[in-house]
């Protein structure tokens, strides 16, 4: 790299990380209180008896518990063996990491000057909608066509040893357990200042790793920013097609790995996009990316994976499309 | 590895981009990266990683729990520390980069990587609905009501104006022909310059940071050889403001009748209000 493109990168990197280390340290605090003060259970009392108004509420959940994409893997994982419906959980791990109160300061600051309001309500509506559908889908498939085949084996263990401990004991002293964990609700809590810790050193354990991917991914925005990346000015050659850009945005958005509370930061800084290329990027990263890619095999099977990624593409590709030329017309 | 070293580690990693924010925000150089607004959540977030790695280094120790259960047979890995990546691998991902561009950065673009930000592109191009709605809609007696007017009778117009007034018809037949005062810093002009008797006058446009600015140039046309101030300095010029169709494309044009070396302002770029 020449001394000239190093100034360049310096100047790109840092001015997108100074703009986007708080929004992620915001995020991660949150996630870290959730963490280790939100009882597992809690979630359930939220959502519906009827199935489909349950996969409806499941997609505003961010609200309440917001949390960005890297953490809302484990968070799903653990509702899941916990008894939150599959279809739910599938649709909390898609919204999620969008439709929260973080992800929609951050979109709104990111793009003041660019149409913020339209641009985050957009994201948000996006998001949901998306994320309720295959909720919807979810629903008529079978377990095992969406969850890890050790996953369902773990849940239906735990369901036959939930169904013969309710039968079998009316306990509350938690020695049919050995301890430590409450099955019937009851807790060994530490005292608060424990819990301060653990939460603070949750914080910190999601910062460092989303940190890191945030830390790539500003690298290669620099570069493709800079016009330094070797493919910037191809990137740069799609801006323009109103068909190629969203679907370049959206593997850019796959490659680079942001987290949802920062994303919108390096967004708004691909001025020669159309605006539904950026909102493509911004409702397709959060939900298929390459580090959610493996974070997704921890609870999903990989048939599932593959068909949600490809369904995830083609249908917020086209409703990107659809949706900038909407807005423009009525504009 | 040991859980506190594993903790030392990442707490290392969240002071050091906490240092980085508060040093650049201490020492002015941030005013470089970002618009006004973003700096005091910058603050925020410097002030608050520092307060996250220091609690978490000075209870590295410490053994917690967290309250609640951790599943029956341990095959729930809820875990509330170990992550995905080896701590030392964490930390040299986030440290390498933030520590080259420390070192590398001189807060500023070089006209290399301006002509990448608009510097020649024609202003037709960059014009959004924001920016063209926060244009102001102006008669000429507003114009002359607005704008400061020099002794020798030029009004006075940042760079903004004259360069966005290109791309709006009403403006521009308000401000063709008008004599002009203006500022900004002062580039060859590397297009449609035979006759080498023009430069470049720009600034930039920051909506968030310094990674999504803009230049906004206007051309200056001299008629002769133009005089010599050195490239990147901040030039006040003055002159009749013209809208002359180049290749197809309108041009911002201010024939000059005077330029002069000029202190830059307070504030470099433009920002959004």
């Amino acid at each position: 790299m020449s001394p000239d493109s190093q100034q360049h990168f310096a100047l790109a990197f840092l001015s997108i990380l100074f703009e986007g280390a708080p929004f992620i340290l915001l995020g991660t605090l949150i996630s870290g209180f959730i963490d280790v003060y939100l009882p597992a259970g809690m979630m359930d009392r939220f959502l519906p008896r009827n199935r489909y108004r349950a996969v409806l509420m499941a997609g505003l959940l961010g609200a309440i518990f917001p949390v960005c994409e890297c953490a809302v893997v484990p968070v799903i994982r653990r509702l899941v063996k916990k008894g939150l419906p599959v279809s739910c959980a599938i649709t909390y791990m898609l919204a999620a990491p969008i439709v929260n109160p973080i992800t929609a300061l951050s979109t709104w600051k990111a793009f003041q000057g660019q149409g913020a309001e339209m641009m985050t309500c957009s994201r948000m509506l996006l998001g949901y909608i998306i994320a309720v559908a295959v909720g919807f889908i979810v629903l008529r498939l079978p377990l095992r066509a969406v969850l890890k085949e050790n996953l369902v084996a773990s849940i239906e263990k735990d369901q036959a040893q939930k169904t013969a401990h309710t039968h079998e004991t009316d306990h509350h002293d938690g020695s049919c357990c050995g301890g430590g964990h409450d099955p019937q609700g009851h807790s060994h809590a530490p005292e608060s200042g424990q819990k301060m810790v653990a939460a603070l050193r949750s914080t910190m354990k999601d910062f460092v790793e989303v940190g890191v991917y945030f830390s790539i991914g500003v690298c290669i925005t620099a570069l493709f920013n800079t016009g330094i990346a070797p493919g910037a000015v191809w990137l740069d050659s799609l801006a323009t097609n109103p068909t190629a850009a969203p679907a370049a945005l959206m593997a850019l958005a796959f490659v680079l790995s942001l987290c949802s509370t920062s994303d919108a930061f390096i967004a708004a800084t691909l001025a020669k996009f159309s605006w539904g290329a950026k909102l493509a990027f911004l409702t397709f990263g959060p939900m298929m990316d390459v580090k959610l890619l493996f974070l997704y095999q921890s609870v999903l099977n990989k048939r599932f994976i593959v068909c949600l990624a490809i369904g995830l593409f083609i249908s917020i590709g086209a409703i990107s499309i659809f949706w900038q030329n909407l807005i423009f017309q009525v504009k | 590895m040991k859980p506190y070293l594993c903790r030392i580690i990442q707490s290392l990693a969240v002071i050091s981009w906490g240092g980085v924010i508060l040093y650049f925000y201490s020492s002015g150089r941030m005013n470089h990266y970002l618009a006004p607004d973003f700096r005091p959540i910058a603050l925020a977030g410097g002030l608050g990683l520092m307060v996250l790695g220091l609690f978490n280094i000075l209870t590295a120790t410490q053994e917690v729990g967290c309250g609640h259960d951790h599943g029956a047979e341990g095959n729930d890995v809820h875990d509330h520390e170990s992550g995905e990546m080896h701590p030392f691998t964490a930390l040299a991902l986030m440290m390498i980069p933030i520590t080259l561009s420390v070192a590398w950065t001189k807060d500023k673009y070089s006209p290399t990587a301006l002509a990448r930000k608009g510097l020649y592109d024609a202003p037709v191009s960059l014009i959004t609905p924001f920016l063209a709605s926060s244009m102001p809609k102006l008669t000429l007696k507003e114009i002359e009501e607005t704008h400061r007017k020099t002794p020798e009778g030029f009004l006075q117009f940042n760079l903004m104006e004259l360069f966005f007034a290109t791309g709006d018809r009403e403006l521009q037949s308000l401000i063709d022909g008008l004599k002009v005062e203006t500022e900004g810093r002062w580039v060859a002009e590397k297009v449609r310059n035979p006759a080498g008797s023009r430069k470049r006058l720009y600034r930039l446009f920051m909506t968030c940071c310094a990674a999504d600015s803009q230049a906004i140039p206007i051309i200056l046309e001299f008629g002769a050889a133009p005089p010599e101030f050195p490239e990147n300095s901040w030039v006040k010029v003055s002159g009749t403001m013209r809208f002359p169709l180049e290749e197809g494309e309108l041009q911002p044009l201010l024939i000059v009748d005077s330029a002069i070396a000029a202190e830059p302002p307070f504030e470099e770029s433009f920002m959004r209000r």
